[in-house]
C-alpha cells in the first residue's frame, strides 16, 4: 500500500498544475454555460497528456489524477474519456463522447468517436456533421448534441462492452471528483468574503458544517475513483460511480443554497461545475444503473 | 500509487485470521454484544493473553517492551481483523493503541515498569477518565480537582460515560491542577484506591459499558502524575490523534453489511431497491476505509496528520450510520436479538458519532483547518 503518487506520477501532476494555472480563472465577460477551451485541449495534446494511461510508469492512476485536476478548472475540454479510455478503446480518434441512445451527450458534435450505450449494448460510431444535432439551448455547462440515428453504430462484444462500461464509470467518477471540488472551492471563496449579519457567511456554523459534510463526500469520491482507476475492477468502478452521482446530487443542492442568489447568476462560476455535474448524473443509468452493477460485481446477484 | 498488500502483509493477515478462528469460542457472537460487558472483558483477558503469547498483541511496540517495532500497517491489519469479528480484545484495544505508547513517551521509569509489562501480556484493563457531566465536547472545562498536599494529590470530582470503569484496574484520569487548558494534569490512578465509587449507567448500548465515577478525597502519591503538571493538553493531543484512526470501525460495519446481505439473499429479499441502499452503505464503508488507509500511509511515512483525521472520522460516522440504518430497515428482527452480531454492530455503530469526539466537532475542524473558512466568533 502506497497512497502517494510515485515520482513519475508526481512529475505529471506538477506539469498539469503548471498548465492549470493558465486556465484557472474564467474571462470576466463570459456569461454562458459551456466554457470550452480549444487552447487547453491543444496544450494537453501537444504535451502527450492523452496518452498517459498507456505509459506503464504512469498508468490510469496518473490519468485519473489529471482528469480530476482539470475538472476543477472553470474551462472544460474533452479530457476524461480520452484520458481514461485510450488504453481500452485502442486506436480510435478523439475527441470521444458517450451517449445514451439518442439522448443528448457532451462533446458529441466535436467527437470523432462516440460510444453509444443502448440498453444492454455498447457500440461505437464516427458520425459525420449531418448525423449530429446540436442542442445550443442546453443548461448543461458542456456543449451538448445528440445523434440523429443509431444507423452507423457498430456493436461490440459482451466482453468489450463490460470493459468499456467499467472504464466509463471510472472516468465519470474521477471527473465528478474534480467537479465536486471545483464547486466546493468556489463556494468556500464566496462564503469567505460575503458578509451578512456583520460577519462572513463562512463563520456561521450551519454553513461551515454543511460545507464540511460536502467535503467529506467529495473526498470520498476522489479516493474511490482513484482506487478504481488503479484496480480497473468492475465492482470498484461501479461503487465509485455510484458514490459520485450520489454525492453530487446532494452537493449541487447544498453549494447553490449556500451561495444564495449570487449562485444563480452566470456571473459567479458556480454553475460551470454544478451544471457539468448535472450532465453526469444521468450517465450510465444514473444511481440505479450503478447500483445494479454493484449488485452484480460486488454483491454477486 | 499502489493499493495492494505486500506478500508479507497478506501472510500476516492470514495468520491473524487463523488465530481468531482458532481462539473465538462458539458462543462468541453472544459475548460480543455491547462493547463493555463483564463477560466480554473477562473473555478479553484470556484472548489477549493468548495474543500476547503469539506475539500478536503489541507487534508495533518497540522491542524493549515486547513488540517487534512493526510498522503502522501491521497494527492496522491486526485491528481490522479484530474489528471485523467484533473486537475480542474488548477495552484492551486502548492499552495497545494509545495508553502503552503514551506511557512509553511521557511516563516515568517507575510508571513504565509498573504498567507497561502487564499491558503487553494482556492482563490489564484501563479506563479513560476524561468526560464529566459539565465537560463533554468542551473537555477543557473539566472541573475534577487535584490539589497537591503533603502526602500527595487529593482528587475530588466526578467523571461520566467512562467505559470499562466497572472492571478496570487503572484510570487514565484528567484533573485540574490550575486554571485553563494549561492547568490540566494526568494521573494514573488505581481503581481500588479509597474514595473511588463506580456506578453503572443503564444504556441502549448494552450492559456494563458506561459508568459514572466519583472521586471523593482520593489521595494518590505525586508519582501517580504522568508528565509535568499542566502537560495534559499536549499529551492528550497525541492520544486523540492515535485514537481517531486507530479504530477501524469500517471493518465491522463492512462485515455487518455483508452478513445482512447474505441473510437477505437467503430469504429472497435482496431486491433492486434494497440493493441500491446496500450500495450506498457499501460505498460509504469503502470510502471510510480508504481515508483510514491514507492516514496509516502518512503515519508509516512519518508525515504528520492534520484535519484529514477528522475527514476520516466523519466518513466513518457516515458508514456506521448507513449500515446500522440498513439493518434496522431490512432486518428488524436483529434488534430483538435474532442475529447477535448485527445487534453488536448496532450498539457500537450508534455511538460512532459521539464517543471519542462528537461528529460536529470533527466538522468544525474540517471547516477551519481543511477548508480554511473564517472562524466562528467565540
Ligand atoms: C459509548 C460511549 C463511550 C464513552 N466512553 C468514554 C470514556 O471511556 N471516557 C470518557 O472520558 N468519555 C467517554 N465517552 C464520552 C464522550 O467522549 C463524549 O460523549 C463526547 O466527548 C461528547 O460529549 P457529550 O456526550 O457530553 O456531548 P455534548 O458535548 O453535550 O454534545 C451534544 C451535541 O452537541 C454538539 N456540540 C457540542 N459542542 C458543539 C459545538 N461547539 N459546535 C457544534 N456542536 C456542538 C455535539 O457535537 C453533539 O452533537 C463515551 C461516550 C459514549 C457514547
Amino acid at each position: 500500500m502506497d497512497l502517494m503518487l510515485n515520482k513519475d506520477q508526481a512529475a505529471v501532476q506538477e506539469a498539469i498544475e503548471a498548465i492549470a494555472l493558465d486556465f484557472s480563472s474564467s474571462p470576466s465577460d463570459f456569461h454562458g454555460f459551456a466554457l470550452v477551451s480549444p487552447e487547453l485541449d491543444k496544450v494537453l495534446l501537444e504535451n502527450g497528456f492523452f496518452e498517459i494511461a498507456t505509459i506503464p510508469e504512469l498508468g490510469p492512476v496518473s490519468a485519473a489524477v489529471t482528469v480530476e485536476r482539470l475538472a476543477r478548472l472553470p474551462y472544460t475540454a474533452e479530457t476524461a474519456l480520452s484520458m481514461m479510455l485510450s488504453h481500452v478503446l485502442g486506436e480510435v480518434e478523439r475527441p470521444i463522447a458517450v451517449v445514451d441512445g439518442l439522448r443528448p451527450g457532451r462533446f458529441v458534435r466535436e467527437a470523432k468517436t462516440v460510444i453509444v450505450v443502448d440498453d444492454d449494448r455498447i457500440g461505437l460510431c464516427h458520425p459525420g456533421p449531418s448525423e449530429v444535432e446540436d442542442r445550443p439551448d442546453a443548461l448543461y455547462a458542456y456543449p451538448m448534441a445528440n445523434l440523429v440515428s443509431l444507423d452507423g453504430v457498430y456493436w461490440l462484444s459482451d466482453a468489450e462492452r463490460d470493459r468499456i462500461k467499467t472504464w466509463l464509470r471510472i472516468a465519470l467518477a474521477n471527473e465528478m471528483a474534480g467537479l465536486l471540488q471545483g464547486a466546493i472551492d468556489a463556494t468556500v471563496a464566496h462564503l469567505s468574503i460575503r458578509k451578512q449579519f456583520g460577519r462572513p457567511l463562512g463563520a456561521f456554523q450551519a454553513l461551515r458544517h454543511r460545507l464540511a459534510e460536502c467535503t467529506v463526500l467529495s473526498e470520498g469520491v476522489r479516493w474511490l475513483a482513484v482506487k478504481a482507476a488503479w484496480s480497473g475492477d468492475a465492482g470498484d468502478a461501479a461503487l465509485a460511480a455510484y458514490h459520485a452521482q450520489d454525492a453530487a446530487t446532494r452537493v449541487i443542492y447544498d453549494v447553490h443554497q449556500m451561495s444564495g442568489a449570487m449562485g444563480m447568476t452566470l456571473e459567479m462560476d458556480l454553475h460551470l461545475w454544478t451544471y457539468r455535474m448535472k450532465a453526469l448524473l444521468s450517465e450510465l443509468g444514473g444511481r440505479g444503473g450503478q447500483a445494479q452493477a454493484v449488485g452484480q460485481h460486488v454483491f454477486g446477484v | 500509487m499502489d493499493f495492494s498488500w505486500t506478500e508479507q502483509q497478506l501472510k500476516f493477515r492470514e495468520r491473524v485470521k487463523s488465530f481468531i478462528a482458532a481462539n473465538l469460542p462458539e458462543n462468541w457472537e453472544e459475548i460480543a454484544h455491547g462493547p463493555g460487558s463483564s463477560e466480554q472483558t473477562e473473555f478479553a483477558k484470556t484472548f489477549c493473553g493468548r495474543l500476547a503469547d503469539e506475539g500478536l498483541l503489541v507487534p508495533h511496540w518497540p522491542v524493549e517492551w515486547g513488540g517487534e517495532a512493526a510498522d503502522p500497517w501491521k497494527a492496522f491489519i491486526l485491528a481490522e481483523e479484530m474489528w471485523k469479528v467484533g473486537e475480542p480484545r474488548g477495552g484492551q484495544y486502548m492499552n495497545v493503541n494509545w495508553i502503552g505508547p503514551i506511557l512509553m513517551k511521557f511516563g516515568s521509569q517507575a510508571q513504565q515498569r509498573t504498567y507497561i509489562p502487564p499491558m503487553g501480556r494482556g492482563e490489564s484493563l484501563w479506563c479513560q477518565g476524561f468526560s464529566e457531566p459539565e465537560a463533554g465536547s468542551d473537555l477543557a472545562s473539566l472541573r475534577t480537582k487535584a490539589e497537591l498536599e503533603e502526602d500527595g494529590y487529593r482528587i475530588n470530582g466526578q467523571k461520566i460515560w467512562t467505559s470499562y470503569a466497572g472492571d478496570a484496574d487503572t484510570c487514565f484520569l484528567l484533573a485540574r491542577t490550575g486554571s485553563g487548558k494549561s492547568g490540566i494534569s494526568i494521573f494514573l490512578v488505581p481503581m481500588d484506591t479509597v474514595g473511588i465509587t463506580v456506578r453503572q449507567i443503564p444504556s441502549i448500548i448494552g450492559e456494563g459499558d458506561i459508568h459514572e465515577v466519583f472521586f471523593d478525597d482520593v489521595v494518590v502519591p505525586e508519582s501517580a502524575r504522568l508528565g509535568e503538571e499542566g502537560q495534559a493538553w499536549e499529551i492528550i493531543g497525541a492520544v486523540l490523534s492515535l485514537e481517531r484512526v486507530g479504530i477501524p470501525r469500517f471493518a465491522l460495519a463492512r462485515a455487518t453489511l455483508s452478513r445482512a446481505i447474505d441473510l437477505l439473499k437467503q430469504s429472497g429479499r435482496f431486491t433492486p431497491s434494497v440493493i441500491e441502499q446496500a450500495t450506498r452503505a457499501k460505498a460509504a464503508c469503502e470510502a471510510a476505509c480508504l481515508f483510514s488507509y491514507r492516514i496509516i500511509d502518512q503515519r508509516a511515512k512519518q508525515i504528520p496528520t492534520g484535519a484529514e483525521a477528522s475527514v476520516g472520522r466523519y466518513s466513518t460516522v457516515n458508514c456506521e450510520r448507513l449500515v446500522a440504518e440498513f439493518v434496522v430497515e431490512h432486518l428488524p428482527e436483529s434488534l430483538c436479538g435474532d442475529y447477535p452480531m448485527l445487534l453488536a454492530h448496532h450498539q457500537r455503530g450508534i455511538v460512532a458519532g459521539i464517543a471519542s469526539g462528537a461528529a460536529e466537532i470533527q466538522l468544525n475542524n474540517i471547516a477551519t483547518q481543511y477548508l480554511e473558512l473564517p472562524r466562528e466568533p467565540r
